[in-house]
C-alpha cells in the first residue's frame, strides 16, 4: 500500500496530493506540463522534502512532518523511480547495470527471464552507449524491477520514443508491473498513455488533484469543466443554444459524489455563469440522435483531413466546436447537424452538473 | 550558416546547391588550415627538442649522467613528485568534489583562492612561502618543534611543488566531478546505495578520466616546479635546479643531459593518462 498525503511548495503554487494506491494497483497521475506531477513522485522518492504531510509504503512511514518527525533517505526507501532518461551507468555493462541494486546481481534466473521478456538478452555484455533509445529504456526497466522495490514510480518514461515503441513499452510495463503486486504510479501528460497503463487516473492541475476515477470515467464524467478541457473536450456550448432548458441544468445537484476541484472555479471564468455542455471531438455522431446526447447544429467554418478522419470547426450558438467525423463533412458555410454523445453539462463554477440525458429526463 | 562561407553571392535559388557543395569545399579548406596550424604548433614544439637532441651527443649524455651523484636529482624529483601527487590526491580530490557538488558554504571564496594560487607567479609563491613556513613563522616554529624544517629541505621541496601544482589539480578535479550527471547519482541512491557507495561506484569511476588528466597536469607542474622551489628549496636539487645550476656553472652542454632526462621523466605519465582518459571517455560516450 502506498499512502501519500503531502503538500510540497513550488515557486508558483503548492502541490497538494492525497493518493492511496493498493499493492498491484496502477495509478496514473495525469495533467498538463507543470502541474506538479513529477514533484509528487520526487517527494515519494525522497528527492524533494514536502512542506507538510505523510508518506508510507508497505506499512513503513517514509516521511512524516508531524512529530515524531521522520524522513527516510532515498537509498533506504525501497522506492523505484524510472524517468524519461534511462540513466544507465555508462561505465558499466548492461549486465552490471541490471545487477546494480543490492542483491540484484544474485537474482540470476530472474535477470535472465526479464532480459528475455524485454528482448535484451543479446545485449547483456554491451555498454549502454551502444544501445538504441528503446533498448536503453528496456534495460532501465529491467534494472528497476530487479531492485525489488516496494513501490514503483514511473515519470513519463517513454516520452522521447516514437509512438510505436512507446505503445509497446507501455504495454510491457503494464504487464511486468502487474506481475509484481506492488503499488505503481505513472506520470503521463497524454491521456491515452495514462489509460493504457492505469486502473485509476488522478487528474492533477496546478498542484491539486481534481479528480480520481477509472480511465474511461475521466472522459465520460469529467468532474469539472477544467478536467474536461484536460481530457480533450474542445467545445463548450451554452445549454440554451443546445435546446435544453437552462433552468433544468442549473437546478441539478452536483453530480454523483464528484468532488469540486479548486481548478474548476477560476478556470471556467466568464463561462461559469451559464451552464455549458462539453463537446468532445471524438464523441460526436452526424445527424440528430436525441436519445444519445445533445443535438447541435450550425454552419461549418472549416474542415480538414486529420489522420484517418476529418476534423471540422462548427459554429454553434456563437461558440466554435471542433469535431471529428469518419466521413468528409459538408463544405464551408453549409449547415451540419450532429449529436454530442453523452455530453456532460457544467454549471456554476464549472463543476459537472449532470449528463444531458439526465437533464432531459 | 553554410551560405555565409560562400559570401552570399548566390541568390536564394542557389541555396540547395550551396547546402550540397558549399560545406564540403569549406570543410576541405578549413581542414587544410587546421592541419597547417597544427603543423606550426608541432614545429614550434619539436624544433627545440630536435635541436636539443642534435646538440647532445650520446657520449656527452652518458658521461654527464654517469658522473658520481648525477642521478641524485632525478631520484629527488621523482620522490618529491610522487609525494606531491599523493598529497594532492588525498587533499585535492575531496576539495574538488566538495566544490563541484556545491557542498561548501560561500564557494566563491574558495574558488577565488584557488584561482589566485593558479594566477600567482611561482616566484611570488616562493616568497609567500618564506613568510608562511620559514623558520621565523608560527608554522616554521611548529615544524621546528617536530625537528622538521621547511627551508632548503626535502619537505620544503614538496611544499613548493604542492603549491605550484595544487590549483591545476583542484580545478581539474572540480571540472571532472561537475561532469558527472547528478541524475545518475540520484538513480544509484534510489537503487539502494548510500552516499559513500554512490561516490565509490558511480561518481569516482565517472570522474576518473578527468581526474587522471588533472593528475597528469599536476605531475608535469610538480616535475617542472622551479620558481617557488628556487626560493625555499634550493637544496636538495631536483632536476629543474640541477639544470639551472649546471647551466650557471658549466654552461649549456652539461645542462642538456638533465633537460633530456626531465623530458623523458615528466612526459610519459601525462601522455599515458591522457590516452587512457580519452579512451575511457570514448567508451562512455559510445
Amino acid at each position: 500500500m502506498l499512502d501519500v498525503d503531502i503538500e510540497v511548495d513550488r515557486r508558483e503554487f503548492t502541490v497538494a496530493a492525497r493518493l492511496s494506491v493498493a499493492p498491484g494497483e496502477k495509478l496514473a497521475l495525469f495533467g498538463p506540463s507543470g502541474a506538479g506531477k513529477t514533484t509528487v513522485l520526487e517527494a515519494i522518492a525522497g528527492l524533494v522534502p514536502p512542506k507538510r504531510g505523510r508518506i508510507a509504503v508497505a506499512g513503513r512511514t517514509l516521511t512524516r512532518t508531524e512529530r515524531p518527525r521522520r524522513s527516510v533517505p532515498p537509498w533506504r526507501r525501497r522506492v523505484g523511480l524510472l524517468r524519461q532518461q534511462p540513466a544507465l551507468f555508462p561505465h558499466l555493462s548492461v549486465r552490471q547495470n541490471l545487477g546494480y541494486a543490492p542483491g540484484a546481481a544474485a537474482r540470476v534466473t530472474e535477470m535472465a527471464d526479464l532480459a528475455r521478456q524485454l528482448g535484451i538478452e543479446g545485449l547483456l555484455d554491451a555498454r549502454p552507449a551502444a544501445l538504441s533509445g528503446g533498448q536503453a529504456h528496456r534495460v532501465a526497466l529491467a534494472r528497476l524491477l530487479l531492485a525489488h522495490c516496494d513501490a514503483l514510480l514511473l515519470d513519463e518514461p517513454y516520452t522521447g520514443l516514437d509512438p510505436g515503441s512507446r505503445r509497446q513499452l507501455t504495454a510491457l510495463l503494464r504487464d511486468l508491473v502487474s506481475a509484481r503486486h506492488v503499488p505503481a504510479v505513472l506520470v503521463a501528460h497524454e491521456l491515452a498513455e495514462a489509460q493504457a497503463f492505469a486502473d485509476q487516473i488522478a487528474v492533477l492541475d496546478r498542484g491539486a488533484v481534481v479528480q480520481v476515477a477509472p480511465p474511461d470515467e475521466v472522459v465520460l464524467r469529467p468532474a469539472s469543466r477544467r478536467v474536461a478541457e484536460l481530457v480533450g473536450y474542445r467545445g463548450f456550448v451554452p445549454v440554451a443554444a443546445a435546446g435544453l432548458p437552462p433552468s433544468a441544468a442549473a437546478a441539478g445537484e452536483p453530480g454523483n459524489g464528484v468532488r469540486r476541484g479548486p481548478a474548476g472555479a477560476p478556470a471556467a471564468g466568464a463561462a461559469a455563469a451559464l451552464p455549458v455542455a462539453g463537446v468532445h471531438p471524438e464523441r460526436v455522431r452526424t445527424g440528430a440522435h436525441p436519445g444519445d446526447g445533445i443535438v447541435l447544429s450550425g454552419p461549418v467554418l472549416a474542415s480538414r483531413a486529420s489522420g484517418a478522419a476529418w476534423e471540422a470547426d462548427i459554429s454553434v450558438g456563437g461558440t466554435v466546436v471542433c469535431c471529428r467525423f469518419p466521413g468528409r463533412p459538408p463544405g464551408v458555410g453549409e449547415r451540419l447537424t450532429f449529436t454530442a454523445v453523452g455530453a456532460p453539462v457544467f454549471g456554476d463554477g464549472g463543476r459537472l452538473v449532470r449528463h444531458a440525458e439526465e437533464v432531459r429526463a | 550558416m553554410s551560405w555565409a562561407a560562400d559570401g552570399g553571392a548566390f541568390g536564394p535559388s542557389a541555396a540547395g546547391d550551396t547546402a550540397r557543395y558549399g560545406p564540403r569545399r569549406v570543410r576541405s579548406v578549413s581542414s587544410a588550415l587546421s592541419v597547417a596550424g597544427a603543423g606550426v604548433i608541432w614545429l614550434a614544439l619539436l624544433g627545440p627538442v630536435i635541436a636539443l637532441l642534435a646538440h647532445s651527443s650520446p657520449h656527452a649524455i652518458v658521461s654527464g649522467l654517469s658522473a658520481p651523484g648525477a642521478l641524485g636529482p632525478l631520484v629527488v624529483s621523482l620522490e618529491s613528485g610522487a609525494l606531491t601527487l599523493a598529497v594532492l590526491l588525498v587533499l585535492g580530490t575531496p576539495l574538488g568534489w566538495l566544490l563541484a557538488a556545491g557542498k561548501l558554504p560561500v564557494p566563491r571564496i574558495w574558488e577565488a583562492g584557488i584561482l589566485a594560487m593558479l594566477l600567482l607567479p611561482p616566484l611570488v609563491i616562493g616568497l609567500l612561502l618564506v613568510f608562511m613556513v620559514g623558520p621565523d613563522t608560527p608554522a616554521g616554529a611548529l615544524l621546528g618543534s617536530l625537528h622538521l624544517s621547511a627551508t632548503n629541505t626535502f619537505l620544503a621541496l614538496v611544499v613548493a611543488e604542492v603549491y605550484e601544482a595544487a590549483p591545476y589539480y583542484v580545478v581539474g578535479a572540480q571540472a571532472a566531478f561537475s561532469g558527472v550527471d547528478p541524475r545518475l547519482e540520484d538513480q544509484a541512491a534510489l537503487l539502494g546505495d548510500p552516499p559513500l557507495r554512490v561516490l565509490r561506484r558511480v561518481t569516482l569511476p565517472l570522474a576518473a578520466p578527468g581526474l587522471a588528466t588533472a593528475l597528469a597536469v599536476a605531475w608535469a607542474r610538480a616535475m617542472g616546479a622551479f620558481g617557488a622551489v628556487i626560493i625555499i628549496a634550493y637544496h636538495p636539487y631536483g632536476l629543474p635546479l640541477q639544470i639551472w645550476t649546471s647551466l650557471q656553472e658549466t654552461g649549456l652542454p652539461s645542462a642538456l643531459p638533465f633537460a633530456l632526462v626531465l623530458l623523458v621523466v615528466a612526459l610519459p605519465l601525462p601522455l599515458a593518462a591522457y590516452c587512457w582518459s580519452a579512451r575511457a571517455r570514448r567508451r562512455h560516450r559510445g
